[in-house]
């Protein structure tokens, strides 16, 4: 790739300091694009009076103030426009050091895509308030981040990768004002471009009026912050951290990460430490996910057999939602001693496990699945192959192989059961393995082939997916629950469901949906005797949950 | 083929003469199949004849409309060791 390279100045109100800047620029040849974020007179005419094309300066002038980032990425857009793989960003006021360009520049041609980024050297002329704002922000920055590769995050002399920076803002949203520079670094880290920092003189330079709000834009800084901690926990928590493309293996060493931070924390601080800590976060999330607050509410109000459940048992669910993940983090990495998982029916269970032939085990998502499989006999483990049906839920186990390989599991992803699908399972019975299946999300290998049967009082949509699975392998099946009991034990039952699944060739829909009705039958006595363990956090009564 | 179809769809009550060879296979009349018996047909044609079918599409529905498309359809495509 033929590196190119432009320099894109935002500013508003600015206009003393920047022909200097511009002349600094130019000296190593590079076009300037200065972007007039709505500035007012006199700064907005001095500022057009420096267009001059011929001689490689451009104003662009934004007729509203958009803040920083906006300004930026206007003007990254345009240089994408004009061909440009890099633009340097440079601050309107003078605050950067114009010797330093040269060493960016070097850097950016040796790491073109990384984000080549100043790193301060104060010479005290900083005020104390702002001081400390950033110091703020250099720890906020290592938590987001795991990694203490980001020294500074709110230097505005960088030098962009311009399709990377593109690409991130096209996907996320970006803070637009002072905090665009951090929020960037950060979110771009995630994707693995990873920093260089270049070390720069700054001065803040006598009778400089920033455009810096001490209130607005600390608090818009504590926002951003605040978000990019959640979601980061997000990631970690609710399956790993989102995976795609280039990143992907960047992004997995950081949720390998957050596995260690989490269990340390787990060994540190116990179950209950960890949920104290959650609490917080999980908050957060009740505050703010309407549709799922609202799916929980009537989910409890079914249960108790009253309308709706109250917002306190909500945000009970939702805590027990958060600290099922807590308690799955904790069996992988050790934290939970085998012995905390007990068989409901222990001579059932050997039976099941001397019997060589395969089984279909249905899963649901009540309990906690996920812990029983590693907690369980490492010899009932290895018969396991779970059918996934997004590639999300296979990126998670590749994680969690990183983290524990023991109790990685083996999984197929499928959307739809083709013969393909069908031959390779049949496969994996013929072999005498247990291939599980949820059995209370639709979209599973059966989009539009549900039956509506009674649960909890009213018809809902079960997937007929496992059932006609069942009849093509021509196995036994099962049902597999495990129940968090008192004093972190849990509870994992392994029940029989049918012997064989036959479906005659007349009344089949009615052999379906009566399978269905068994095992709905099942999973609502399971939500009676533990309400708060079954996690399905959407309208799992609508017409349309398909 | 017809063998191949009353054995992977145990349809033991009918014989091989029964079948006509363009009488439709799925829907109301002829046959009267459904999208589970075409999963089947799919797994025996895969282990018969080793025709790759990843899912049973509308345009696989076409192929499997009688014996002689479904005939026509085998005899087009290129054919793997049969397992």
């Amino acid at each position: 790739m033929e590196l190119n390279f432009c320099a894109v100045v935002p500013s508003h109100n600015h206009h003393l300091a920047l022909p200097g800047v511009v002349a600094a620029l130019r000296a190593h040849g590079l076009l300037v694009l200065i972007i007039d974020d709505g500035s007012a007179e006199p700064a907005a005419s001095a500022i057009a009076a420096l267009d001059d094309p011929a001689h490689g300066v451009e104003v662009m002038r934004l007729a509203v103030n958009g803040g920083k980032g906006a300004a930026v990425l206007a003007g990254a857009r345009l240089a994408r426009e004009r061909g440009f793989t890099h633009a340097v960003q440079v601050d309107a006021d003078g605050q950067h050091d114009p010797g330093a360009l040269a060493a960016l520049l070097a850097a950016a041609a040796a790491h073109p895509d990384c984000l080549i980024s100043g790193q301060p050297r104060y010479d005290g002329s900083m005020p104390l308030g702002r001081r400390i704002g950033r110091w703020i922000t250099h720890v906020w920055v290592f938590i987001e981040t795991l990694s203490f590769r980001i020294t500074d995050s709110m230097c505005g002399f960088r030098v962009y990768p311009l399709e990377p920076l593109l690409r991130l803002t096209e996907d996320e949203a970006v803070g637009l004002g002072m905090d665009f520079d951090t929020d960037v670094m950060v979110r771009l880290f995630w994707r693995g471009t990873l920093p260089v920092m270049v070390p720069v003189a700054v001065i803040y330079p006598p009778g400089n009026i920033s455009n810096f709000r001490m209130w607005k834009d600390n608090l818009r800084i504590s926002k951003m912050h605040t978000r990019l901690v959640l979601v980061m926990l997000a990631r970690l928590l609710l399956g790993g951290m989102p995976a795609s493309g280039h990143w992907a293996g960047m992004a997995e060493r950081g949720a390998l990460w957050g596995l260690r931070l989490v269990a340390a924390c787990y060994r540190l601080l116990g179950r209950r430490g960890c949920m104290a800590v959650l609490a917080p976060v999980v908050l957060y999330f009740f505050l703010t996910g309407t549709a799922q607050r609202r799916a929980s509410r009537a989910y409890l109000g079914r249960v108790w057999r009253r309308q709706p459940g109250g917002l306190g048992q909500s945000f009970a669910h939702f805590l027990d939602f958060a600290g099922r993940a807590l308690d799955v983090l904790a069996a992988w990495s050790g934290g939970i001693a085998p012995t905390a998982l007990e068989s409901a029916d222990p001579a059932g269970l050997e039976r099941m496990a001397a019997d060589p032939r395969g089984a279909l085990l249905i899963v649901s998502h009540h309990g906690n699945a996920e812990l029983a499989r590693a907690l369980m006999a490492p010899s009932l483990r290895q018969r396991l192959t779970i059918l996934v049906h997004t590639r999300h839920a296979e990126n998670y186990n590749r994680i969690v192989a990183g983290f524990n390989p023991a109790v990685a599991a083996r999984m197929i992803q499928v959307t739809e059961i083709g013969p393909d699908t069908a031959i390779r399972l049949k496969e994996c019975i013929e072999r005498g393995e247990w291939v599980a299946i949820a059995g209370d999300r639709v979209p599973v290998l059966s989009a539009g082939r549900v039956a509506r049967v009674p649960f909890l009082g009213a018809a809902a949509a079960f997937s007929q997916g496992p059932y006609i699975l069942a009849a093509l392998l021509g196995c036994p099946v099962h049902l597999l629950f495990c129940t968090r009991g008192a004093g972190r034990r849990w509870c994992l039952a392994l029940e029989p469901f049918a012997e064989r699944i036959d479906l005659p060739r007349i009344g089949r829909g009615q052999a379906l949906a009566a399978y269905a009705a068994a095992y709905a039958a099942r999973l609502e006595a399971q939500c009676r005797a533990a309400p708060l363990q079954w996690y399905n956090f959407f309208d799992f009564w609508a017409e349309d949950a398909v | 083929m017809k063998r191949l179809i009353i054995s992977a769809l145990k349809l033991e009550d009918l014989s091989p003469e029964e079948i006509a060879s363009d009488e439709p296979l799925f829907g109301e009349s002829g046959l009267g199949l459904d999208s589970i018996d075409a999963l089947e047909l799919g797994v025996a044609l895969r282990k018969t004849f080793g025709i790759k079918i990843e899912t049973v599409s509308e345009e696989v529905r076409g192929h499997f409309a009688s014996i002689r498309a479904l005939a026509a359809f085998i005899r087009s495509q290129p054919q793997e060791s049969a397992s």
